[in-house]
């Protein structure tokens, strides 16, 4: 370690201990997120959707299915509107997310062979539990037809086996490999904890050095560093990696052994891709800041660009769909690289071969990054600010 | 007295109307707050649309293992073939083989045929067919299973007829039962953009209001401690009351076309979800902007200088995003975390805005996150005179 990279490390020191923001953008901030993201991660997934069940038939038929519906896992029949235009209205009002018709006659209808027709109607304007609802209401239509079907069939003299495999003569049996539950915090939540991970590494990074030029203090910064961009960079990143990649630890100790999310690789990996990913996104900041050397500017790229993050590196709708223009800027994004090793590594469980060209994509944000830094020493031995 | 309560209210006006004048002439000057208040509200619904316009995934690669190899066999990797979600991308030795091309990326599910598959049709016993998805995206996951219900109802009902006159059943066409149809509401063509974007688009108009707000108390408090005191041009002289009345004003002024834009224009173009009347869903956002224009005054406690709006504001949108239940319904929270969204404007008026949107509302029906935007602006307002006094004071 030379001199000077001391010499810059101990001035860091003193700057990051000097004001609470630093505090509050590299400690406070992160922790409180993780904490916050807690109160729902040990649910996997909204059950017991506030449904209606608008029943006009009043039968015991229509009873025994309004029952099956309430017992149901997805669902919870909170209310029981008289007709469908209160049963919109609920709707509208927000009290349930659908409801299920039992038209009149039903039972009378399904007993004498009539073709009784259910209808239900599910709310996607809030997709999760709208969907739920539908799988629930879709699993009970099914259920009430081909238990009635399944009679019919016997009546007719069907042998009792083979009336089951004339409902249904092929069956596929699905497997969601490694996520059996569907759990929906699984891709929820490391998004959202790697994704503000990645946004207050980016702001930190940038806050940390533009502040030198709005202070106008970046020549003694410079010289501190014996005038080498290189030591001066590092020295000023290197507390902040350190701070940054335990916090990122610690988050993932907090999925992986707090919360039981799945492990299925090699935590080794996930762990020095979690410093890799701490230094490719400092190292993004850094090529934003060498090309706009103005905090204003800076800050509002890293700004814009961590929270874009959220929906364009792709956690829930995938790259492959989306435009080809729009595609492009989801690979300048060092968190989609970590949120793809986290996909291979923890919840598959493939060897770290399969993830070599994520590691690699990581490795090239510093790379840019060095290059682009001789543009910044230009900015930070003449400081310029421009508010 | 009523002689000096005319006054005084008039003396207030006036002050209100000078800092309202101001703080306009201080936000097109300043080319960090125009980012914040106009770029950001009008190209980021664009940005948003581009990402998730294509609603949704198709053709994605699905490896087949087939045991069978017979013509039967065949015939359902062709109907799969044909479904708008799968893609078959190969045919390979064994399983093992399959979940090699899955860990490469090159598919993202595998089709197992069990070896017996014609004979067990042949026999009428049920054969199994494995489906094996890989899960790192949910939303492949949904597609696939969704195609796959299709596909085996449309080989069941094929087969079924096979089955039935081979029984000698004297079955004409479908066996009778209850049928059921299922309607969604809201989101009708069920695709992802039309519903994350009405609601991701109110957040937008809080968050970049809060952001161009505490970016302008930064500046005044950097100000401040340049001119070592008070400002006299901004008004630290003034009422309170009227600098955050005025204040208020100058932001709600400038948010309403932009509301318009947002919420109507933006919509209409990329043909999502938009019922409603236009006047409910002005009437109802507009409580809003005042509470978040007060939010944001509260906030610029925290606002020492220019920078500080970047850390102390930008990863709350994030936040807010998971609070107001958009992604993560409400009634699966737990009770703290559901207080806090209570306390965010966007939380209510994302909630009420996609039910007069996507749901067709009246503003009567959702009067409670109305209400609710209300109180939180007499809140805030409170709140906002306490900070902007303890400012002027201090100094």
């Amino acid at each position: 370690m030379t001199p000077g990279l001391l010499n810059v490390i101990r001035r860091e020191l003193r700057r990051l201990t000097s004001r609470p923001i630093y505090l509050v953008g590299i400690v406070v901030v992160p922790v409180m997120m993780a904490l916050f993201f807690i109160g729902m991660l040990d649910k996997g997934l909204p059950l017991k959707v506030p449904a209606g069940v608008v029943d006009l038939d009043h039968s015991q038929m229509s009873r025994r299915l309004t029952r099956s519906l309430d017992a149901m896992e997805l669902i919870d029949v909170v209310s029981s509107p008289i007709d469908y235009h209160e049963a919109i209205e609920a709707v509208q009002k927000g009290e349930i997310m659908g409801f299920f018709m039992i038209p009149e006659d039903f039972e009378r209808d399904a007993v004498s062979g009539r073709d009784p027709q259910l209808t239900y109607y599910f709310n996607l304007s809030i997709y999760v539990p709208g969907s739920l609802m539908f799988k629930g209401f879709k699993t009970m239509g099914v259920t009430a037809a081909g238990g009635l079907v399944q009679t019919e069939l016997l009546e007719k003299g069907a042998p009792e086996a083979l009336a089951g495999v004339v409902l249904q003569p092929i069956t596929v049996n699905s497997h969601p490999l490694h996520n059996p539950w569907l759990n929906y915090s699984y891709y929820l939540s490391p998004s959202f904890l790697y994704g503000v991970l990645e946004l207050m590494v980016f702001l930190m990074a940038a806050f940390a050095i533009t502040q030198e030029i709005k202070t106008g203090t970046s020549p003694l910064w410079l010289s501190a560093a014996n005038g080498r961009i290189g030591t001066a960079l590092i020295g000023k990143l290197l507390p902040q990696t350190v701070i940054f990649t335990v916090i990122g630890l610690g988050i993932n100790s907090l999925l992986y052994h707090w919360n039981h999310f799945p492990m299925n690789g090699s935590e080794l990996w996930m762990t020095v891709g979690m410093l890799l990913f701490v230094i490719a996104s400092q190292g993004f900041a850094v090529l934003i800041c060498s090309i706009f050397p103005n905090p204003r500017l800076a800050l509002s790229i890293c700004s814009l660009t961590g929270i874009l993050a959220f929906s364009l590196a792709a956690f829930s709708f995938p790259v492959e769909a989306m435009y080809g223009g729009m595609a492009i800027f989801s690979y300048i994004l060092p968190v989609r690289w970590y949120f793809l090793i986290y996909g291979d590594i923890a919840l598959d469980g493939w060897a770290v071969y399969y993830s070599r060209y994520y590691f690699v994509a990581l490795l090239v944000f510093p790379m840019v990054a060095t290059l682009a830094a001789p543009m910044m020493k230009r900015a930070l031995r003449k400081p310029v600010y421009v508010p | 007295m009523l002689k000096g309560f005319v006054i005084d209210t008039k003396e207030w006006l006036l002050e209100t109307a000078r800092i309202f004048r101001h703080e306009m002439s201080l936000v097109f000057s300043d080319v960090g707050v125009i980012l914040f208040f106009f770029f950001l509200p009008i190209v980021y619904p664009i940005i948003y649309s581009l990402i998730y316009n294509p609603e949704v995934t198709r053709d994605m690669p699905v490896a087949v293992v087939d045991n069978s190899r017979t013509a039967m066999s065949r015939e359902f990797i062709r109907h799969a073939d044909a479904t708008e979600a799968i893609k078959i991308c190969g045919y390979a030795a064994n399983l093992q083989e399959a979940k090699e091309w899955m860990a490469d990326k090159k598919c993202f599910a595998v089709i197992e045929i069990p070896s017996d598959y014609t004979e067990d049709l042949g026999r009428a016993e049920q054969p199994q067919i494995q489906f094996y998805s890989d899960m790192t995206l949910l939303l492949r996951y949904r597609t696939f299973t969704s195609a796959i219900a299709d596909l085996q109802i449309a080989t069941g009902a094929q087969l079924r007829q096979m089955t039935l006159d081979d029984l000698g059943m004297p079955s004409t066409g479908e066996p009778s039962g209850i049928s059921s149809f299922g309607f969604p509401m809201g989101d009708t063509q069920q695709g992802f953009a039309s519903f994350i974007i009405p609601g991701i688009v109110v957040l937008i108009l809080q968050q970049s209001m809060i952001l161009g707000i505490v970016l302008l108390g930064g500046t005044r408090a950097e100000q401040r401690r340049r001119l070592k005191g008070s400002l006299p041009v901004t008004g630290d002289s003034m009422s309170p009351s009227a600098q955050i009345f005025g204040r208020t004003l100058c932001y709600t002024i400038i948010y309403i076309p932009l509301s318009i834009y947002i919420l109507h224009y933006v919509l209409h173009f990329f043909h999502y979800p938009h019922e409603g009347a236009v006047i409910d869903y002005i009437l109802f956002i507009l409580p809003m902007l005042l509470a978040s224009a007060m939010l944001g005054q509260t906030l610029n406690i925290m606002a020492t200088e220019r920078e500080s709006a970047f850390i102390i504001v930008v990863f709350t949108s994030v936040a807010f995003l998971f609070l107001s239940g958009l992604t993560w319904p409400r009634y699966a929270m737990t009770p703290f975390l559901s207080w806090l969204g209570d306390i965010v404007p966007a939380t209510w008026g994302l909630e009420g805005f996609v039910r007069i949107n996507s749901n067709n509302a009246t503003l009567g029906l959702v009067s409670r996150p109305w209400f609710w935007l209300w109180g939180l602006t007499l809140v805030y307002t409170a709140t906002a005179y306490l900070v902007t006094r303890w400012q002027t004071r201090r100094n």
